[in-house]
């Protein structure tokens, strides 16, 4: 039985370990910006002069004006990558007088706008590098609440939404794990239950103060 | 005196105690913070999970309040909207202010987790509408994850309207911090372990290839 049990902590002890060295970098991206989010700023990237440049001949499918949603990003993603604009594409403007789309595009870390004219199949596409902080911002934000029916439609951010799952349920593993490294430690647990306790207190006392 | 070479191996030793020690301890206290923030992300990463839908299912009342019309020394939507609802006993944060195209009716919206006024005076009568709307559980699980009273593309600039949003938004300053901190003292751990720093490093390896490869890679590759 000891043996069993010292099996089960050696085992518990290396994953805690190694899971969360894993994890270590994706819980310092999503941590990091949380400053950035709470106090609404951003660094400033040195590269962020935004740089332009006019493609003549985007073609767009010739029902592209009838689509919405899902399709229209789909059918726009077609055109954008023969115009060298890879990424997420984001909440495309349609104006149907002007015969205009306004169509956002994310890489983490760069930020394109592509202005369709459709009439003249020409496109201005406006890019900004905004760094680092940013890019670190567009990961943590993604793939967010909204527009759940257009996001998720570039490979890579599908691929970050998985990761970020992850991340979520290794610090659940990781935070169950420790909870049961330190219960091991004897000398500790009196410290370590008054400090569970304090933290709930704080924890479901601000929750109460904020959502009654 | 003892020699540096002399206190060198016992500053050591305490300091690994010590940051074993808080390690487990900032991860004991912050435990539910952490809990709340994992879980509430995996929420609102998953916006198609049907069982966390709220809007759809919440209780909502309309009333009508008399009021009385804040004076010239209350300058701008902002300073108004926050006398308007001192007068009528509501907390929040005042998410935004429409533009006027009546000057008699003024309209805005509060927020806190789980609670929603949509709210609309008229001067002229002296009314204001109050629609409040409340929503379920997971409402408030996925708005505590995202109050903190800051936008960035806020024009107004406007900075947290109620104390109990600062002290929330603090305490997401904290919660990162001390994951920070466990982040790196965890490293420091796996570090005096020689017989594992080589699976750790692999991992820790792994971890941060994948993560640069979104963070930097991405914009080098495409």
């Amino acid at each position: 039985m000891n043996l069993l049990r010292g099996r089960f902590y050696r085992i518990t002890r290396d994953l805690h370990l190694y899971l969360g060295l894993f994890s270590s970098p994706f819980v310092l991206v999503f941590s990091v910006t949380v400053f950035f989010i709470v106090h609404a700023w951003l660094p400033k990237s040195a590269a962020d002069a935004p740089k332009t440049r006019v493609v003549t001949g985007f073609i767009l499918p010739e029902n592209i004006e009838t689509l919405s949603g899902r399709p229209l990003v789909d059918a726009l993603r077609i055109a954008l990558a023969n115009a060298n604009v890879p990424g997420e594409v984001g909440f495309v403007q349609h104006n149907a007088t002007e015969r205009t789309f306004v169509i956002p595009v994310t890489v983490p870390g760069r930020e394109t706008v592509a202005t369709v004219k459709v009439a003249t199949s020409e496109a201005t596409i406006v890019t900004r590098e905004p760094g680092l902080a940013a890019a670190m911002l567009t990961l943590h934000k993604s793939p967010g609440q909204h527009g759940s029916n257009i996001r998720m439609n570039w490979f890579y951010m599908r691929a970050w939404r998985w990761l970020a799952d992850a991340t979520v349920y290794l610090i659940l593993f990781i935070s169950v794990s420790g909870i049961y490294l330190w219960y091991i430690l004897r000398a500790e647990r009196r410290v370590g239950i008054w400090l569970l306790v304090a933290g709930g207190v704080t924890f479901f006392g601000m929750v109460y103060a904020l959502a009654h | 005196m003892p020699s540096l070479t002399e206190t060198n191996p016992t500053t050591l030793k305490v300091l690994e105690r010590w940051n074993r020690k808080l390690h487990f301890y900032s991860g004991l206290f912050l435990l539910f913070f952490m809990w709340l923030f994992a879980f509430s992300g995996l929420l609102l990463n998953h916006p198609d999970w049907k069982f966390t839908e709220f809007w759809t299912n919440r209780r909502e009342k309309t009333d009508e309040r008399p009021i009385t019309i804040p004076g010239p020394e209350f300058q701008g939507d902002l300073a108004q909207a926050r006398a308007l609802m001192a007068q009528l006993k509501i907390d929040g944060e005042i998410m935004w202010t429409t533009t006027r195209a009546d000057t008699n009716i003024f309209e805005f919206q509060v927020r806190r987790p789980g609670h929603f006024f949509f709210l609309k005076a008229d001067f002229a009568r002296k009314i204001m509408t109050v629609r409040y709307a409340q929503v379920n559980q997971w409402g408030i699980l996925k708005a505590l994850h995202v109050f903190t009273g800051a936008a960035m593309d806020d024009p107004r600039n406007n900075r947290r309207d109620w104390s109990l949003t600062t002290l929330w938004a603090y305490s997401m300053d904290a919660v990162a911090l001390g994951l920070i901190f466990m982040v790196f003292s965890s490293i420091y751990m796996w570090w005096e372990l020689p017989q594992k720093r080589v699976p750790g490093a692999v991992a820790l390896l792994l971890g941060c290839i994948i993560c640069g490869l979104f963070c930097f890679g991405l914009r080098w590759i495409y």
